[in-house]
């Protein structure tokens, strides 16, 4: 059987770049959260984003290993927010609204403030 | 784009061409299999040419750079794989171009080895850190053209230019016993493997996004390609015929980086050594930043972090800190006492191995007409890309087996 239809469309999302409105990475579509119940139709309820996204994607002891060095962390952003979807999904907000790209202002902190030459 | 501006782009590509493992096994090549695998290097470096013009115009229309796409395509588990494997073989290549860096440098000064490899490693974080990369990858590159020498040193030893072209020729040399044959396989692999090393490609197509290239820039993608990898190439071909031609028949095997220098020192003397010091120095530096970057890039795009060498560090935190940390990694293994030949062994063992997984998401997405419409892979780029990738998988399967049986090309 081949995927098609919404299957095709959330296989198309896995693992896609998201760009937030001001254009910046901000994280890739590690899956998909679905809503619905047995005879309704599904429909895609967030983009889920981080290492918890990872569950069920890897073997347990990978997973195990994401967990130790990564942590489990996971971002839900509502499907509202996805404004366009082509080679990356854009988003309608900043980043920072929804709580992604958090990891750059804590990696921020560790670095000098040393001028650059332009 | 101005003349002088595509000029400057394809000198600068030249210059960055060679790097540590090239040198190391050019020499080594010439030495023990005299022309013989010349052909290998052409071969090699049409491949390289195909996937770099792939890769630049994937850039340019797709907007895609490899790891993000290599994700997408393979999906998260093999696509994991790929990224710890590439960024153990790109760290393992970033110690052996610091080692080389540092051995060039305890030549030209006489300082420690270990000091030598500390003070390149802060410079090369330094520069990276203030200077804007256009300056870098330019002088680098621009001043690795020192290596040059090479080629005129070449051309004054008088080779035999004949047996040169036909060696140009895919063949095996007759009368090689059955270790001959398994150390010209190896040798084979290791060249494949040092021309085609799959940072090239994750730096090249990342600088393509970051320079914001679109379909007007296609035609300078193929010439810089083209162009700067051909001549590149060259200078890394003048290295294996002079070795031919100067170690081979004294039955020197040039076991460290800076014997190759000693190609220059015949016919020019010190001022041919200096010079070829200086070339490998640069170009082996332009290396070292380029494979440090190459794994910064891999990471962030892997997992869609801000990346960019165009942004002031503390604009894309993550990835500066990614290339400080390769960097400093770089330095232990190179502070661990591992020479910088023997690693760059081991880098091109590692390397060939994550080649078909690095070019086959490039294949698959330069023939998607969806993302490249106009400018998916032509019957000419389709036939070479699945050509070249059916080869690189045959050495990738080969690498071990060969690098293991006859321990490093030394049977």
């Amino acid at each position: 059987m081949k995927a098609s239809g919404p299957v095709q469309l959330v296989a198309q999302l896995r693992d896609l770049q998201i760009v937030d409105r001001e254009g910046a990475n901000c994280g890739i579509v590690d899956d998909i959260e679905l809503a619905g119940k047995p005879g309704e139709t599904l429909r895609i309820k967030a983009l889920l984003v981080g290492p918890g996204g990872y569950s069920g994607r890897l073997p347990g002891w990978a997973m195990a290993l994401v967990r130790r060095i990564a942590g489990s962390g996971c971002i839900h952003v509502p499907w509202d927010e996805v404004e366009s979807i082509t080679s990356v999904v854009r988003l309608r907000c900043k980043a920072s609204e929804i709580g992604l790209a958090r990891g750059e202002g804590r990696a921020r902190r560790w670095l000098p403030d040393i001028a650059v030459l332009k | 784009m101005k003349i002088s501006e595509l000029a400057l782009g394809i000198l600068t590509a030249v210059g960055g061409f060679v790097d540590v493992s090239e040198l190391v096994f050019m020499s080594q090549a010439g030495s023990r299999f005299g022309y013989a695998l010349i052909w290998v290097v052409v071969i090699a470096t049409v491949g390289i040419m195909v996937f770099g013009e792939m890769s630049g115009r994937v850039a340019a229309i797709a907007k895609q750079p490899v790891f993000s796409m290599m994700r997408h395509r393979l999906g998260l588990k093999l696509g994991l794989v790929t990224l710890i494997a590439s960024f153990i073989s790109n760290l393992i290549i970033c110690a052996a171009e610091i080692g080389g860096v540092a051995l060039v440098l305890n030549l030209l000064t006489g300082g420690p080895y270990w000091l030598m490899a500390i003070l390149a490693t802060a410079a090369f974080m330094a520069s990276v850190w203030v200077l804007p990369f256009k300056w870098i990858e330019r002088s680098y590159g621009l001043l690795g053209l020192f290596m040059i020498v090479f080629i005129v040193a070449l051309v004054a030893i008088h080779p035999p230019w004949g047996e040169i072209g036909r060696a140009m020729v895919p063949h095996i040399p007759a009368g090689l016993s059955g270790r001959d044959l398994l150390a010209f396989g190896y040798f084979s692999v290791a060249l494949i493997s040092a021309v085609m090393f799959p940072y090239e490609a994750y730096f090249y197509s990342s600088g393509g996004i970051e320079d914001g290239w679109t379909a007007k820039d296609l035609g300078i993608n193929r010439l810089t390609t083209i162009v700067g990898f051909g001549l590149g190439s060259l200078l890394a071909l003048s290295l294996l015929a002079s070795s031919a031609q100067l170690f081979g028949p004294a039955g020197i095997s040039p076991d460290l980086v800076g014997t190759a220098a000693l190609q220059a020192a015949v016919p020019f003397g010190k001022t041919g050594l200096l010079l070829a010091l200086l070339g490998m120095l640069f170009a082996i530096s332009g290396a070292a930043i380029e494979t440090c970057l190459a794994n910064a890039y891999s990471l962030c795009q892997f997992l869609g972090w801000r990346w960019g060498r165009h942004r002031p560090p503390r604009d894309a935190p993550r990835f500066t800190l990614t290339w400080l940390a390769v960097f400093a990694l770089a330095l232990v293994i190179v502070l661990s006492g591992v020479q910088p030949v023997q690693l760059a062994e081991y880098a091109v063992v590692t390397s060939i191995l994550v080649l078909p997984l690095t070019y086959l998401p490039l294949l698959l997405l330069a023939g998607d007409r969806t993302y490249m419409a106009a400018h998916t892979n032509g019957v000419l780029a389709k036939t070479l890309g699945w050509g070249f990738y059916v080869l690189v998988c045959l050495a990738a399967l080969a690498a071990l087996p060969l690098y293991l049986i006859t321990s490093g090309g030394t049977l």
